[in-house]
């Protein structure tokens, strides 16, 4: 089966002098303009300690933003608000506003099932489930549609080529996902979420607990997937914020010091700050 | 400065490791001794028909213990019919979905007392609650007073086992848009399963050896029982009994059973052994 997909066919900056009747098909006349995800003055508890201090970031669609900042600096805490994650612990807590195409997902209202499946999560440790390579890809389809036996595999085989992961599984997709190696494990993941069809893909340090040459395919991957999702990846690694991204946010002591174009932050530095750490006076 | 020669402190680690490892060889002896025991002296009672007749009367030679064999059988497993569901559920509502909450603190609070509770009061409040209005022992009564007994063992180590598992597990389910049960049910369990089945094995092995509570609700029969609903056959109370009797037979009859059970917990924790060894493997 071909499926359909949420991705747009053309670059998103629209000429805005045209008007969406003439500019666009019909069909993307809908279609939403502007950043992917804005954040808007977001805090963040854990418990009484504030984490997060009156975040702004515009997240832009098929680019990959890199969040940097040393450790503690609330990186992790901050793209954990995108798919609400943080809710499994009761005493974390998230105010302002994250508009996801306009959408306000801290809103009680908000369907958050759903927003997990249109936001997906690379974790930092690989997270296999304990269920065959099949399988777990096929876990988060099962959950959000209803698909025959061939389907199934369709899409599975499709998630685990987008993943570049299929020439090296295709025989053994019945073994345990657990027996992969970590980066391939890493690469079942990235399969897993890209196989429920996401609009962003969020990365918590995804190859930090895996070798360089696994680092490097999973890179690789990276660039390969932002024409169709938009990603978020945050790194402790500054050359590969400034290998895989387009835009970087630093982060320091839950303030964001400066966003900006990749190019721009690691060789003109608009803070003090900013250029201390990149030129790793400390972190 | 010079250093304090280490001589003291060796000595002291030398009696310290000493005692610990006399302390430890003591366990294993009394397990030893008491194993040995039961051996030498039940092994002659076991034979064919150990295994398939009825209790012979005092002075006629021979005879089994069969119908205690079906009846403990048939109880423990009628008990761990009704405490693991109940007992996985609560140890799921505690781990995963009650965590801090006040319901889940009394909750686990409650298990522990009951886990610390002599079974002959739980076998003396099954007594009360169904043998006394229903004017007749069962091994309803008795499955269901070791049911009790087995509940808190079965819901504390589920919660023990999930508790184990790292959050990101938890959060790589949920984050890709399933529900708490779902993760429970499909990703936890299964990582969880060596877990539980040596938490339901070790609470089996616990209440496969019980007498009090049984004492009070299933009593005991001489005869084949075809249905829990009178009072019901089983190893622990007949070996009460026998052991008690003045007759040599049935003493014998006794060591022969308690062989019998020592060899059935024995295989339950060696079982439990094995499968949490899986789960290193």
């Amino acid at each position: 089966m071909k499926t359909t997909t949420m991705a747009f066919p053309y670059p998103v900056a629209l000429d805005q002098s045209l008007t969406l009747e003439t500019a666009v098909p019909a069909a993307y006349a809908a279609a939403p303009v502007g950043p992917k995800i804005i954040a808007r003055q977001v805090r963040f508890f854990y418990g009484d300690h504030q984490a997060l201090f009156e975040n702004d970031l515009e997240i832009h669609r098929h680019k990959v933003t890199a969040i940097i900042g040393p450790s503690g600096c609330g990186k992790s805490t901050h793209i954990r608000i995108y798919n609400r994650i943080y809710e499994l612990y009761g005493e974390q807590r998230a105010f302002g506003e994250i508009l996801l195409d306009g959408e306000n997902i801290l809103d009680p209202a908000m369907d958050v099932m759903e927003l997990r499946r249109r936001v997906g999560m690379i974790f930092q440790k690989p997270t296999p489930f304990p269920m065959s390579v099949f399988e777990n890809v096929a876990f988060g389809l099962k959950l959000h549609y209803r698909l025959s036996k061939g389907e199934m595999a369709d899409r599975v085989e499709e998630a685990l080529s987008q993943a570049a992961l299929w020439d090296e599984v295709k025989d053994i997709l019945r073994q345990p996902g657990t027996a992969l190696s970590g980066g391939q494990q890493q690469r079942l993941c990235i399969a897993r979420a890209l196989a429920v069809e996401p609009e962003v893909l969020l990365m918590d340090e995804p190859t930090s607990a895996i070798d360089p040459i696994a680092t490097a395919k999973i890179e690789e991957l990276i660039n390969s997937l932002k024409s169709k999702y938009t990603i978020v990846i945050v790194t402790h690694n500054m050359q590969q914020a400034a290998r895989v991204s387009d835009f970087t946010a630093f982060f320091y002591q839950g303030h964001i010091v400066e966003f900006g174009d990749t190019q721009k932050i690691f060789t003109n530095p608009a803070n003090k700050k900013t250029e201390e750490y990149i030129t790793g006076r400390f972190g | 400065m010079k250093p304090r020669p280490p001589i003291g402190r060796r000595l002291v680690n030398g009696v310290v490791s000493g005692l610990a490892a006399a302390s430890a060889l003591m366990g294993l002896l009394a397990l030893a001794w008491i194993f040995w025991g039961v051996l030498s002296r039940g092994v002659g009672a076991l034979n064919l028909d150990f295994f398939t007749s009825l209790p012979n009367p005092p002075g006629v030679s021979g005879g089994g213990v069969a119908n205690a064999i079906v009846g403990t059988l048939a109880m423990t497993g009628l008990a761990t019919l009704l405490a693991v569901p109940v007992g996985i559920m609560a140890g799921v509502f505690l781990s995963e979905f009650g965590q801090k909450s006040r319901l889940a603190d009394q909750s686990r609070f409650a298990a522990n007392v009951l886990m610390g509770m002599p079974s002959i009061i739980i076998g003396v409040f099954v007594y009360a609650i169904l043998v006394l209005p229903r004017g007749k022992f069962s091994g309803y009564a008795g499955a269901l007073s070791l049911g009790i007994i087995m509940l808190p063992v079965v819901a504390r180590t589920a919660e023990d086992m999930l508790r184990l598992l790292p959050n990101t597990l938890r959060e790589a389910g949920l984050a890709l848009g399933a529900p708490t049960w779902k993760v429970t049910l499909t990703i936890l369990f299964r990582a969880a399963k060596p877990g539980l089945l040596t938490g339901i094995l070790l609470a089996v092995a616990r209440v496969s050896g019980e007498t009090a509570p049984l004492l009070f609700t299933a009593l005991n029969s001489p005869y084949w029982e075809s249905s829990l609903a009178g009072p019901t056959p089983n190893l622990t109370v007949t070996i009460f009994n026998f052991a008690m009797s003045p007759y040599p037979d049935w003493q014998q009859m006794a060591w022969g059973a308690s062989l019998l059970i020592t060899c059935g917990v024995l295989a339950l924790n060696l079982a439990a052994r094995f499968f949490l060894g899986e789960k290193h493997s």
